[in-house]
């Protein structure tokens, strides 16, 4: 299950206040989170979680909760 | 080239290329994190003509405008040809993306149909439910749906008799495909262009850029898109060289696509529109650009938005280590009507800048300053192409002096016949041969410098929005007062280009109240395929009026400005 920390930097990236998102969320359901902004998000976590993705690896996440492994598997290395 | 002004038909000149440069590719197929699909002149040219055949099988005629509704996909270029192969008119759209409600497409499709006057819709099973509506209404000409993917049965002599003697009938004032100028929702242009338009240009665009035959064009334009169509996939393909193509859907996630396709693939040419340029320069760790190399590019593109100065710097900047060169950075202006390029700046030349006096240019007056400071440095978008003549006119069309800016009229060899269907806004548009194009700006030393845009028009990545169409979507949002909506576009310097924001009067004070309702504005604009950016609520009667009564763009646009300052 996604983080509190992760939740709220997605949040806070697109300006919004209070959004439910879950595991199960995708980008297109989320408020404001368009192609442009996408990278904008990616950025932010990166910056957040002090962390590197793979934008090849990013495109295979289905869902907010596949985002948060990779993020999760990046943290362990 | 010749060769190309010789044969006088796509088909033929693409024929041509089959049998002159058969294991030449002609479309690399480019997915991410998989191996490219190479596909050559003669594997595209023989798998089109199973198309057609197949396509012919089901009913489509010649004339028919076959409206292609399909992601990326290695099929999609022979399916293509293979409409043009038994003279249907290919017509491609832009694939519904998840946002999108479904009720907001069909309207789409349904108002293109009614326009245009589409036939069929060559689509894949996955959007069956979506456009079985529009199947079952009366209110649109659309006749049937084929899954070209399914298909099964491709051999069949007599209608390969037929479709072989048709061919040999075709002429170079036949029309070849139709695609879709800028418009609002449902009232998209259809711009119908034929074999000579395509052939004057592929001629006179590929002298301006010094096209050879070892040139490799790299894209990831979407094909409903005129710089997608024409200069990445139309252009390579007459001209014999390989185009490699790019899923649009993936590079928006991944944009080291691009750098990668060019770094393997030794790409040459690449068009994008100028928040690309930002993106490329901004959005990508050099973790992510390791072993990347532009050395083999000779011309990055920049068209589709007003050019900006920054852009290019910043571009430079973190490219001149991965082997740019800064005289590779060109810009173009184009347009589906002209069926592409107008201007181009000369290679190898580079860009050319300008700067110019504020104040006076905010007037329409344009004054050369030699300090940078205080001024405002323009983009050059090239020299105007041989084929092309252009004019810079007032008001009432007459011809202005150099120093001021006006709009920008096109003559061209490559010129539309008019919209299809449209004869209101055909006449609107062209007079004596001459394209009035809408678009602002000026010509200095036979460079040509655009601006901007007469109407209001928010042009966010390329893509045009026209803001009466998003005023109408948030007015009838509960807790805007209705009509009571301004929409206009706001620089994002971050991301070289605009954003849309709206400006909405709301009665409604309570600060929770207000962040839902913030919310709401947002949601409906996903459903539309928009992202509003940016969204001030103000109380009633905030908004300046236009003498005619309603909120203007201009007026209020500024004083939200003066605000933000």
């Amino acid at each position: 299950m996604i983080s509190d920390e992760f939740r709220s930097v997605i949040l806070k990236e697109l300006n919004l206040d209070d959004f439910e998102i879950n595991d199960e969320t995708t980008a297109d359901q989320v408020p404001g989170w368009d192609s442009l902004n996408h990278l904008n998000v990616i950025l932010a976590i990166e910056n957040a979680f002090k962390i590197e993705l793979s934008s090849y690896d990013i495109i295979k996440c289905n869902n907010i909760g596949e985002l948060y492994n990779l993020v999760q598997s990046k943290l362990e290395e | 080239m010749q060769k190309i002004n010789e044969l006088n038909v796509l088909w033929h000149i693409w024929e041509f290329n089959a049998g002159e440069f058969p294991n030449k590719d002609a479309i690399v197929f480019w997915k991410a994190g998989e191996t490219p699909i190479r596909i050559t002149y003669k594997t595209l040219l023989e798998k089109a003509n199973k198309y057609s055949i197949a396509l012919k099988k089901q009913g489509v005629k010649a004339g028919d405008v076959c409206a292609i509704l399909m992601r990326h996909h290695p099929d999609f270029y022979p399916i293509y040809l293979g409409v043009v192969g038994i003279g249907a008119l290919p017509a491609v759209l832009a694939y519904p993306n998840p946002r999108l409600h479904p009720d907001k497409f069909r309207q789409g499709i349904e108002g293109m149909s009614q326009r245009s006057g589409l036939d069929w819709i060559l689509t894949e099973r996955s959007l069956e439910n979506i456009l079985q509506p529009i199947l079952n209404s009366k209110e649109n000409s659309i006749r049937g749906t084929y899954y070209p993917l399914e298909f099964e049965s491709y051999e069949d002599e007599k209608l390969q008799k037929e479709i072989t003697l048709y061919r040999q009938s075709i002429i170079n004032t036949n029309p070849v495909l139709l695609q879709h100028s800028s418009g609002t929702t449902g009232l998209q242009k259809p711009v119908v262009l034929s074999n000579q338009a395509i052939i004057n240009h592929v001629v006179h665009y590929g002298n301006s850029i010094n096209l050879t035959e070892s040139d490799k064009v790299v894209s990831w334009l979407p094909l409903y898109h005129d710089m997608g169509l024409i200069a990445a996939f139309h252009i390579p393909l007459a001209f014999g060289i390989t185009s490699i193509q790019i899923d649009p859907f993936e590079w928006v996630l991944a944009p080291r696509l691009l750098l990668d396709a060019i770094t393997i693939e030794k790409a040459t040419i690449t068009l994008l529109p100028n928040f690309a340029f930002n993106i490329l320069a901004d959005k990508i760790s050099d973790k992510e650009l390791k072993g990347v190399s532009l050395n083999s590019m000779r011309l990055f593109i920049n068209c589709s938005e007003p050019v900006r100065f920054q852009s290019f710097e910043k571009f430079k900047n973190k490219f001149i280590q991965y082997e740019l060169n800064p005289d590779s950075l060109t810009a173009s202006y184009a347009m589906a009507e002209t069926t592409f390029a107008v201007s181009q700046s000369l290679f190898p030349n580079g860009c050319k800048t300008l700067n110019v006096d504020k104040d006076k240019f905010t007037k329409g007056i344009i004054e050369i300053v030699d300090d940078p400071a205080g001024s405002k440095t323009l983009v050059s978008s090239g020299k105007i192409i041989s084929g092309c003549q252009v004019r810079i006119v007032d008001e009432k069309r007459n011809d202005l002096s150099e120093n001021l800016i006006g709009e920008i009229a096109i003559k061209s060899v490559s010129m539309f016949d008019g919209y299809r269907n449209y004869p209101e806004k055909t006449s609107e548009v062209l007079e004596d041969g001459w394209y009035f194009s809408g678009d602002l700006g000026f010509v200095v030393n036979d460079e040509l410098y655009v601006i901007g845009r007469k109407k209001d028009l928010i042009i966010v990545a390329g893509k045009n929005i026209y803001p009466e169409d998003v005023e109408d979507i948030i007015s009838n949002i509960p807790g805007v007062i209705p009509g009571r909506v301004v929409a206009l576009g706001e620089e994002d310097e971050s991301l070289g280009t605009e954003i849309v924001s709206i400006i909405a009067e709301t009665k409604i004070e309570d600060e929770k109240e207000k962040a839902k309702l913030r919310l709401d504005i947002v949601r409906k604009g996903m459903q539309n395929d928009l992202n509003i950016s940016r969204i001030y609520l103000v109380p009633p009667r905030w908004l300046i009026k236009s003498s005619a009564g309603k909120p203007s763009r201009k007026a209020n646009k500024e004083r939200i400005s003066n605000i933000n300052q």
